[in-house]
């Protein structure tokens, strides 16, 4: 008898259980996004126009991202891939291909971040945000112009320089000096880059990734090769902080938002997807993290002063390229700064 | 029946204990193996693996892994980790030795109280404390704008960013770990061991280096584990307070995980590494029992 009731309990408490999982999981989100980049006032807006809460757990280098994604912790229904991870995704067909009559506001997106070369079909997709790699000035304490990668690593600013803590940009500049095409690493021009990056890590007072503006307020260091993001904080902070685009050419990255194999609630992710491609919510992204809004209805909401401001909307584009999937490449690019800044 | 019954009485006295002692232990022992074993395994059988482009690993077996730990680049940057390790020890052990023995001479009710303030620092979290070094070693940061005030210096002294802002982190970060052992031991020592050396003729310096130090050496040696081991692996405070301009071999098995998507590589370097700490420990742990 009493076994009964017992099973019967643990029958009823099970149902129970699966129940409200259930009824929990289409009603969360699990986003896995970079750390600072989704203001809080936007997914709390979210929560309450669709009532679906959002688990935003974040990373800070998509590096980090895919070995996370792919060690399979949380079944993400959302990442936010760079460019690059996002092709890798693709190729590897880990990526589901979005369903666009769930994303009426695709259209608020302007041509130029559409159809890129890690998406050219836009199956997988949609841009976020993007920005570029600069150098930034301070131009109260560097009195000469400073235009391109060689002006910025010249011997008179040793000491002086804070770079992003990221292998490949390193390269990217290098490659760009001598005149190859950014994506072009191979054991050969590694080679040829070698002696320059070796006297450029000399240079380098500080390697930082995750907030390179901070060294440039502090006044620890004068000049910076940051992303434009962190640049156009800067010039919000203070004019006096320039940003230039090399000119031998500069690395553009898109930050795209995705939804990968395996996911729970993917149309919760559509739903979060549109909702980000509204011009207003858009704007607050942009109001909070000054980078290239991709989204042209948004833009027309901004502030003149926040398009002015030159690390967000660079008035030249010259020379942009995007990164693209390199293969296992990366670790001979990790060996040689490695090797390099060993020998500092 | 009573030649049975004794063996048996006995045997449960003695049983009983072992039975007790596994049934505490089981929580530790779970523990151990989930977040310890396990892991270790898992380490070892992926050090002999390769990767595909994505940084998967592939179940295939190579020793490539192994090959390229003892490539000189790598060698290098462990010689210096231990180099960096080793200093941050004799520091903390030359800041440490005094402040523990001082705690350890103090009434009780003192002593509690000095020892709360070692242990205040951990409650903040790590990371927040060693930012507020960076605020204070920075150029405009307190250390220096108060020599600048005080006319010591004229201009900024490039402070953060630096070996020794590396060495700052670590003292800092690891002087408690040196501190408790020690006082640990300098606490249980009878002062009367000590008047007795004086009594027989030993100096300061004399009764110091033959009764104080032998009789607080388990302390020291504890707390000199304590210190060096996690100190070689550090990687944060070489990233914020050094700049990341020189590895450490924290930095490079941490870059093969989540940068050069070569984890095969980063637990090959890992599985030398456990091996080096474990070799470490056995010296020092062998010099330990013949000094005693």
């Amino acid at each position: 008898m009493s076994t009964r009731i017992v099973r019967s309990l643990v029958g009823a408490f099970l149902a129970l259980t699966f129940s409200l999982a259930a009824s929990a999981a289409s009603k969360e989100l699990n986003l896995f996004a970079w750390s600072e980049y989704v203001p809080q006032s936007v997914l709390d807006g979210f929560t309450k126009s669709t009532g679906i809460k959002v688990n935003y757990e974040t990373f800070a280098s998509g590096e980090e991202m895919l070995a996370k994604l792919l060690a399979g912790g949380t079944a993400y229904d959302l990442i936010q891939p760079p460019d690059y991870i996002a092709e890798a995704l693709i190729k590897n067909k880990l990526l589901v291909p979005l369903d666009y009559k769930k994303l009426p506001r695709f259209k608020n997106l302007l041509p130029a971040f559409l159809k890129m070369p890690h998406d050219p079909e836009q199956k997988y997709t949609i841009p976020y945000m993007a920005s570029t790699v600069g150098i930034v000035v301070n131009s109260e304490r560097v009195k000469e112009p400073v235009t391109g990668i060689k002006d910025l690593f010249s011997p008179k600013y040793k000491g002086r320089i804070v770079t992003v803590d990221d292998g490949r940009e390193l390269v990217t500049a290098a490659l760009y000096v001598l005149g190859y095409p950014l994506n072009d690493i191979n054991a050969k021009n590694l080679k040829e880059a070698r002696p320059l990056l070796a006297q450029w890590i000399k240079l380098i007072k500080l390697f930082d990734s995750d907030s390179p503006k901070t060294a440039l307020l502090n006044g620890d260091v004068d000049l910076g090769y940051v992303w434009g993001g962190e640049a156009a904080l800067l010039w919000n902070e203070n004019k006096k902080f320039i940003y230039v685009l090399p000119k031998e050419g500069a690395h553009q990255f898109v930050d795209v938002l995705a939804v990968p194999k395996g996911a729970k609630n993917s149309d919760a992710a559509h739903a979060f997807i549109d909702y980000l491609l509204r011009p207003e919510v858009s704007k607050i992204i942009s109001d909070e993290f000054p980078y290239t809004n991709p989204n042209g209805e948004a833009r027309k909401l901004l502030s003149p002063e926040q398009l002015a401001n030159p690390a967000s909307y660079p008035k030249d584009t010259r020379k942009l390229d995007t990164f693209r999937h390199l293969g296992d490449s990366g670790a001979m690019i990790d060996e040689l700064i490695t090797d390099l800044k060993n020998a500092k | 029946m009573q030649a049975l019954a004794i063996p048996d009485a006995e045997n449960l006295h003695a049983r009983r204990p072992r039975l007790w002692g596994w049934v505490l232990l089981a929580p530790l022992v779970a523990w151990l193996v989930a977040f310890v074993v396990v892991p270790m395994v898992i380490l070892f059988g992926y050090s002999f693996c390769t990767r595909d482009d994505l940084g998967r690993v592939v179940f295939s077996f190579t020793l490539e892994n192994y090959g390229r730990v003892f490539d000189p680049i790598y060698l290098r940057i462990l010689g210096r980790s231990i180099g960096f390790a080793a200093v941050t020890t004799v520091l903390c052990v030359a800041i440490g030795y005094p402040v523990a023995w001082y705690i350890a001479r103090q009434p009780e009710r003192i002593r509690d109280k000095l020892l709360l303030l070692v242990m205040i620092p951990f409650w903040t979290s790590f990371l927040i404390r060693t930012y507020a070094w960076i605020a204070i070693l920075k150029n405009e940061g307190l250390l220096n704008g108060m020599l600048q005030y005080v006319g010591l210096i004229s201009a900024p002294l490039p402070l953060l960013y630096t070996p020794a802002a590396v060495l700052i982190g670590l003292v800092y970060a690891y002087l408690p770990f040196m501190i408790l052992p020690i006082y640990g031991s300098a606490e249980k020592l009878d002062n009367a061991l000590v008047e007795a050396a004086h009594d027989l003729g030993a100096g300061p310096m004399r009764a110091f280096s033959e009764v104080i130090i032998p009789l607080t050496w388990p302390g020291i040696t504890a707390g000199m584990l304590l210190v060096f081991v996690p100190a070689i692996g550090m990687f944060a405070i070489t990233d914020l307070m050094g700049g990341a301009q020189v590895p450490m071999i924290g930095n490079v098995i941490q870059n093969q995980f989540f940068r050069a998507r070569n984890a095969p590589f980063g637990a090959a370097l890992g599985v030398v590494f456990t091996l080096m700490f474990v070799l470490a420990y056995a010296l020092v742990h062998r010099r330990a029992s013949r000094t005693r």
